[in-house]
């Protein structure tokens, strides 16, 4: 369920600019409510976006169309950026390189402008002429259905396991939820809390404001905040103890020689990958390695058929026998 | 009783001489303290890790009034959340405070300058430009220093005569 309870006029608003800010506090109830972005573009319509559909804001309000639509103007935009930054462009130095900028409450907001780059590699973005307000909303309870599959009942651990979908799929909110199943425990499944670790590279899984996890991951729950995965990894096997370690999209070499040492530490691994198949994933060299080397004892898919994170398919790691089919109707 | 009544009045006239100097001491004080103010924040920038309104509530606690209170006002206002920029904040803020302050309309205008460079471009720029306000300042106080100097002996002379004069007249 979506949790409507995330007030976008106190934790958005103060965020925009005086007068984006009379425009979406104006909005009814039920558009704010539904709301996943609000896009502002230089001297182009103010637009909100949900999940199928959007809408262009007029002064007033919705309008039918472009042409009545608000223009962002440079003012806007700049003072809508002084307001997310805290005034201090110079303290967001690493946010802004990766693209993005975390507000409190764990909304991202996506920045686009004119790259500069220094020893190939990008340094800063100037001129910022485009955002995209994202707000983060916690499915709580998105990982109830999954999360049976990924215990080992007979040994009373939690399975290595890795979350498969395409873009916009809900592997982040799957993975979030599972950390704040796992962590809080479940009494009901006989599992008790357990340490996690949270390696979030691009801060999108416990949504951290200056360090602080903004989104529920759970009581028993270390956060790694914008910490590259692989180092991110070996720091927590060397000083956190955790039983479980999260990340998201892997898929760089040194990812999987972290895991590699992760699984051998006998910590369990929850990681998600980018992909819609196995086929997509056997291409990519990193993942059909740790596939074949059988790290990974559960693959959950995801899709965004009926809605982000519809559950498609659980099969067993080793042999690729399906736990669970959406074709199919449920278990098998 | 005459005698008293003219020390009296001698004392007083080099008292209010004592006043006017004191105002180019305050100057000069408070550019030095804006000074290394803007200094403490530049090296803020320079680890690049808090934000200018808590770097400006940490600064100003370390100076007496105005220029504690400056700071702090500053970092308030940014913080009150009403979407104001960083140069309203601060343009509201020296108004509110220029009484106080007591600079010269050349002096503010280098203190107004600074709004427009709050929270601007990347750390390398942020730091080139309070570099470039903390020249102009130091220029500044370079010039309320000299008339310091130049204005300290001779107001307390002027209200020493001027004293005397009175009490020539009234005898």
């Amino acid at each position: 369920m979506l949790d409507a309870s995330i007030d976008i006029k106190k934790q958005i608003c103060p965020f925009l600019a005086p007068k984006l800010r009379a425009i979406i506090e104006h909005l009814p109830y039920e558009l704010l409510a539904k709301t996943e972005e609000i896009r502002l573009r230089f001297s182009r319509p103010l637009l909100i976006c949900w999940a199928g559909g959007e809408s262009y804001l007029g002064e007033d309000g919705p309008v039918a169309g472009p042409g009545e639509a608000y223009l962002l103007s440079g003012e806007d935009l700049r003072q809508t950026i002084e307001l997310i930054s805290s005034y201090s462009l110079y303290a967001c130095e690493d946010e802004i390189r990766q693209g993005y900028l975390t507000i409190p409450g764990g909304h991202r907001v996506g920045l686009a402008g004119r790259v500069v780059l220094e020893k190939g590699t990008i340094k800063v973005i100037r001129d910022i002429n485009s955002c995209n307000i994202r707000i983060a909303r916690q499915v709580t309870g998105a990982g109830e259905r999954v999360f049976p599959f990924l215990i080992d009942r007979r040994l009373g651990r939690i399975f290595h396991s890795l979350i498969i979908s395409p873009p916009q799929g809900g592997k982040t909110t799957l993975l979030r939820d599972l950390a704040r199943i796992i962590s809080d425990g479940i009494g009901v499944l006989g599992q008790r809390g357990q340490k996690v670790g949270i390696v979030d590279e691009r801060s999108e899984i416990a949504g951290c404001y200056r360090g602080v996890p903004q989104l529920d991951v759970g009581l028993r729950t270390d956060v790694l905040d914008a910490c590259p995965k692989a180092e991110g990894i070996m720091l927590m096997l060397r000083s956190l103890s955790p039983q479980v370690i999260i990340t998201d999209e892997i898929g760089r070499e040194e990812d999987a020689r972290a895991i590699e040492e992760a699984v051998h530490a006998g910590v369990t691994i929850i990681a998600s990958a980018h992909g819609s198949s196995l086929e997509d994933i056997m291409h990519r060299p990193i993942l059909r390695e740790l596939l074949e080397k059988n790290y990974f004892e559960r693959l959950v898919f995801l899709s965004n058929k009926r809605g982000p994170g519809t559950l498609e398919m659980i099969i067993e790691g080793e042999r690729g026998l399906p736990l669970y089919s959406a074709n199919t109707g449920g278990e098998l | 009783m005459k005698l008293v009544g003219a020390a009296l009045i001698i004392f007083t006239a080099y008292l209010m001489g004592c006043q006017v100097c004191a105002l180019y001491q305050r100057r000069v004080r408070y550019l030095e303290e804006i000074i290394m103010g803007l200094e403490l924040f530049r090296a803020e920038v320079n680890y690049g890790l808090t934000p200018l309104p808590q770097a400006f509530q940490n600064i100003g606690k370390k100076f007496k009034n105005p220029v504690g209170s400056l700071f702090v006002d500053f970092s308030l206002s940014l913080l009150q959340g009403k979407g104001l920029s960083a140069l309203e904040c601060w343009r509201a803020v020296l108004e509110k405070r220029s009484s106080e302050l007591a600079l010269k309309d050349e002096q503010m205008e280098i203190l107004e300058r600074l709004g427009s460079t709050w929270g601007q471009g990347d750390k390398d720029g942020q730091r080139k430009q309070i570099s470039l306000i903390q020249e102009l300042l130091k220029h500044a106080l370079e010039g309320a220093r000299n008339e310091r100097q130049k204005n300290d002996k001779l107001w307390k002379y002027l209200g020493l005569l001027g004293g005397v004069t009175v009490v020539l007249f009234l005898i």
